[in-house]
């Protein structure tokens, strides 16, 4: 009686739905590829992801600082001085801030400092004599993917686990860094926003007598062989940072904490932060530009130091105030500095949901889809006040929002509120096409044979088509937009109603079908 | 009287529209239409925008706090003596005494209200922050959005129906639906949110929904006006009020969970829903009967 062959679209759903239930709680699915994101994968009993909104944790998406030069002409010029002439144009600009790259047919010039305009840069660039074609706001592609892998790896080197970054684009070309971790949002931000140049100089009496100076950079960001994890100091020893120096700058080095006086016979002790005007010399361990430690030397390096056996196994320790400034001196020299900063004040936005509140959204927001299911079901009974229309109305609008699941766990769809509001939308508008199907083909008096079903079932489908096009015509711009979470809610809408139009709701007709011709 | 055959769901009483002339049942959705563009233009006059733009577009934060207090005043009192600038808005969320407080753009950066909040043991269960620029550019994409959606919708409709005043009436009825909501949402002091302009682009493939219907039943089957008409009401009508009620059913409990976006966009569908019955069996239905008996034989 009931065959495959009349029946198939009814096949197909149970076949779709036990494909999303096992894709759903199947162990063996679980943990399926794809940047894992700050929802972790598969707490709980399915395979669903959540995302922050439902898992808790900071999502921060801002532009990087900086304007671009594109098309410069500075011919065969070494690299380094002509980012020193831009430099130089510039009050309280370093060389670190400007990037210089050279390729085949456009070079360009990068300055990545806060409040620098595009007509600073032209100036700066008309006054140095170099040709340019343009300047724009923004970095270049190189930049933003060296800063992305500096961010990654900071966020790794800070513990954060499933913290992930990315660069995206909006539909204007607009560029924004977007980082995601499961930490709370200051700690996210003091992570990203310090921008992690770590450099050492050395500070030491002036030569001719009166007073100090300091000898800028004896060791930068690049000069370190091997940088160990933070450890505690002994005893009274603060906490510190092992470093070894590479091979072509340990001489330098040894050669100015030798000249400057930092490893003097009997070694140095530093008192730069009590008195700085009479202190021996002092190693400055530098962050951004800020004194983090100042260090003297031990008898023992110094002498080594002096005698150049030191050479032979070119390390020393960075000490710290605290543990945790020497964890943040490690990830600062581990991940390397940024080329370019985040303006998350000016352009940015962040938002941060506790684990807590993310919990009850999850359990809120499940009562609340609900709760609407279920006012849907009362109409629906209400107005047709038989079991066999109603019910299966229900289970086949419910088995939409099971074949999106199952689909949101293959791909690793990260669920947040956005998509569950989908999810509300497929049910409604799921309803409102079965109950165009049922209205349809119980017009005037019952259904006595398939072929005047089929006639009537068309009829109903024409409707149906022109409203899922128009939802899905209505859906799209907010599919294609970067509004905000609004993406997922659009996908989910569009996809729910094109599971609806071409699986769930002709299934439909089918079972109303043999439910009610058959019980004739 | 046609179609007595056909009752209306849940017990509607009957419309009799050959008591009513055209002009007459076009007259109070084309008026409700011109209040409610008069609310906007109004507010446009007034405000130099359309409708209030929420945190989403003018850039600020958003904070959600749990307060340890007696009661709701107590609360209130603690809240704004935790921050050193005054918040814009404190809402309460009744299902787990928090409060969701809301500072202006500019008035302090997130990162200090975030610490002032817990220096005054206050929790903070999440933050958001939306600066200015950034703001105002997703103002212009969500309006550019809501617009492409609904000229994207009327072509379709167009095409599907390959005749003017058929056409002209859905489109018609479905401006009305988007326009009508936003006129509410200003009268109610509701501001345009994500979740809003969501709720907005959902009216479009809502309610056409019905409006498709009517016109199909009424030009694409043979039979009277009157009964194709009843017949259409009757599955139309119980497609709305199911999404009506589930919609304010949502927006009732996502507004006591605290859940913004669910509650926003359940509001406004309520509204466009409710407005869309008035659209759909009135003006467009005049519309149509107009099409049907005079226009066709001009």
């Amino acid at each position: 009686m009931v065959s495959v062959r009349d029946n198939w679209r009814v096949f197909l759903l149970v076949l779709v739905l036990l494909g999303s239930t096992f894709a759903l709680f199947s162990p063996t699915m679980s943990g399926s590829d794809g940047p894992s994101g700050p929802g972790q994968a598969s707490d709980g009993p399915t395979n669903l992801r959540f995302g922050l909104e439902l898992s808790g944790g900071t999502r921060i998406r801002a532009p990087l600082v900086g304007v671009t030069a594109e098309g410069v002409q500075f011919g065969d010029e070494n690299i380094t001085a002509v980012e020193r002439n831009v430099a130089d144009q510039f009050d309280g600009i370093t060389v670190t801030d400007v990037t210089a790259r050279r390729s085949a047919n456009a070079s360009t010039v990068e300055v990545t400092a806060e409040n620098v305009t595009t007509d600073d840069l032209a100036s700066a660039l008309d006054a140095t004599g170099y040709q340019y074609e343009s300047v724009r706001e923004g970095v270049t592609e190189p930049t933003r993917q060296q800063t992305v892998e500096v961010l990654q790896a900071k966020v790794n080197e800070a513990g954060l686990s499933g913290g992930t970054v990315q660069s995206v684009s909006t539909a204007q070309g607009q560029y924004f860094i977007l980082i995601e971790a499961p930490e709370e949002r200051q700690a996210v931000i003091d992570l990203v926003n310090s921008r992690g140049t770590v450099r050492v100089d050395i500070y030491h009496p002036a030569e001719n007598g009166s007073g100090y100076t300091t000898r800028e950079a004896v060791l930068e960001q690049g000069d370190f062989q091997s940088i160990s994890t933070a450890q505690q100091g002994e005893g009274n020893q603060p906490p510190f940072v092992r470093v070894s120096i590479k091979e072509n700058v340990a001489p330098q080095f040894q050669r100015a904490v030798v000249e400057t006086g930092v490893a003097q016979p009997g070694g140095t002790s530093c008192s730069y932060r009590e008195n700085p005007d009479t202190t021996d010399p002092c190693l400055l361990t530098k962050v951004d530009g800020e004194v983090v430690y100042a260090a003297g030397m031990e008898a023992s390096l110094a002498q080594s130091m002096r005698s150049g056996q030191w050479l032979n196994d070119p390390t020393f320790i960075l000490p710290a105030d605290n543990y945790s400034a020497a964890q943040q001196l490690a990830i600062d020299l581990r991940a390397g500095a940024l080329p370019a900063q985040l303006d998350l004040e000016e352009e940015g936005t962040s938002s941060y949901v506790s684990p807590s509140q993310g919990a009850s959204f999850k359990v809120d927001s499940l009562i609340t889809g609900v709760i609407a299911v279920l006012a849907v079901s009362v109409v629906v009974f209400l107005r047709y006040g038989r079991v066999e229309v109603a019910v299966p109305m229900i289970l086949t609008a419910l088995s939409e929002v099971v074949v999106l699941l199952g689909f949101a766990s293959v791909i690793g769809y990260p669920i947040d509120l956005a998509v569950i509001a989908g999810f509300v939308a497929v049910i409604g508008t799921g309803v409102d096409d079965l109950i165009i199907i049922a209205d349809e083909v119980m017009s005037e008096g019952d259904v006595s044979s398939r072929r005047v079903f089929q006639s009537r079932f068309r009829k109903a489908f024409w409707v149906i088509g022109a409203a899922a096009a128009t939802t899905i015509i209505a859906m799209s711009p907010l599919a294609v937009l970067s509004l905000g979470d609004l993406r997922g809610f659009a996908i989910f809408t569009i996809l729910g109603v094109i599971v609806g139009v071409l699986l769930t709701r002709p299934a439909y007709g089918d079972i109303l079908r043999g439910l009610l011709t058959e019980s004739r | 009287m046609a179609g007595t055959s056909e009752n209306l769901p849940f017990d509607l009483p009957e419309v009799d529209y050959t008591r009513y002339s055209n002009r007459q049942l076009a007259a109070v959705p084309l008026a409700v239409l011109a209040l409610a563009l008069l609310v906007i233009a109004a507010t446009f006059a007034l405000t130099g925008a359309p409708v209030d733009p929420g945190l989403d577009f003018t850039g600020g934060t958003e904070l959600r706090v749990a307060v340890d207090a007696p009661n709701e005043d107590a609360a209130r009192e603690q809240i704004r003596g935790a921050f050193a600038v005054e918040p814009e808005s404190i809402q309460s969320v009744p299902s787990d005494a928090t409060y969701i407080v809301t500072f202006q753009e500019g008035a302090a950066s997130t990162s200090a209200l975030d610490q002032q909040a817990r220096d005054a043991g206050l929790e903070v269960r999440s933050s958001d922050s939306v600066s200015a620029s950034f703001g105002g550019e997703t103002q212009g994409l969500a309006l550019a959005g809501v617009a492409v959606a609904f000229v994207g919708m009327s072509l379709l409709v167009f095409a599907m129906f390959r005749t003017f005043v058929p056409s002209i009436a859905v489109v018609v009825s479905a401006f009305s639906d988007i326009v009508i909501p936003v006129a509410l949402m200003n009268l109610l002091g509701i501001e345009l949110s994500l979740g809003t302009v969501a709720a907005l682009l959902m009216i479009i493939g809502y309610s056409v929904d019905s409006d498709i219907l009517l016109n199909s039943h009424i030009l694409r089957r043979s039979g009277d006006f009157y009964e194709s008409t009843y017949r259409a009401m009757r599955t139309g009508v119980t497609m709305t009020l199911t999404s009506l009620a589930a919609m304010a059913v949502m927006a009732v409990t996502a507004t006591l969970f605290g859940i913004e976006l669910l509650a926003s966009i359940g509001i406004i569908l309520v509204f466009g829903l409710a407005a869309d019955l008035m659209n759909t069996y009135m003006l467009n239905l005049s519309l149509l009967r107009w099409y049907k008996f005079e226009g066709v034989n001009r």
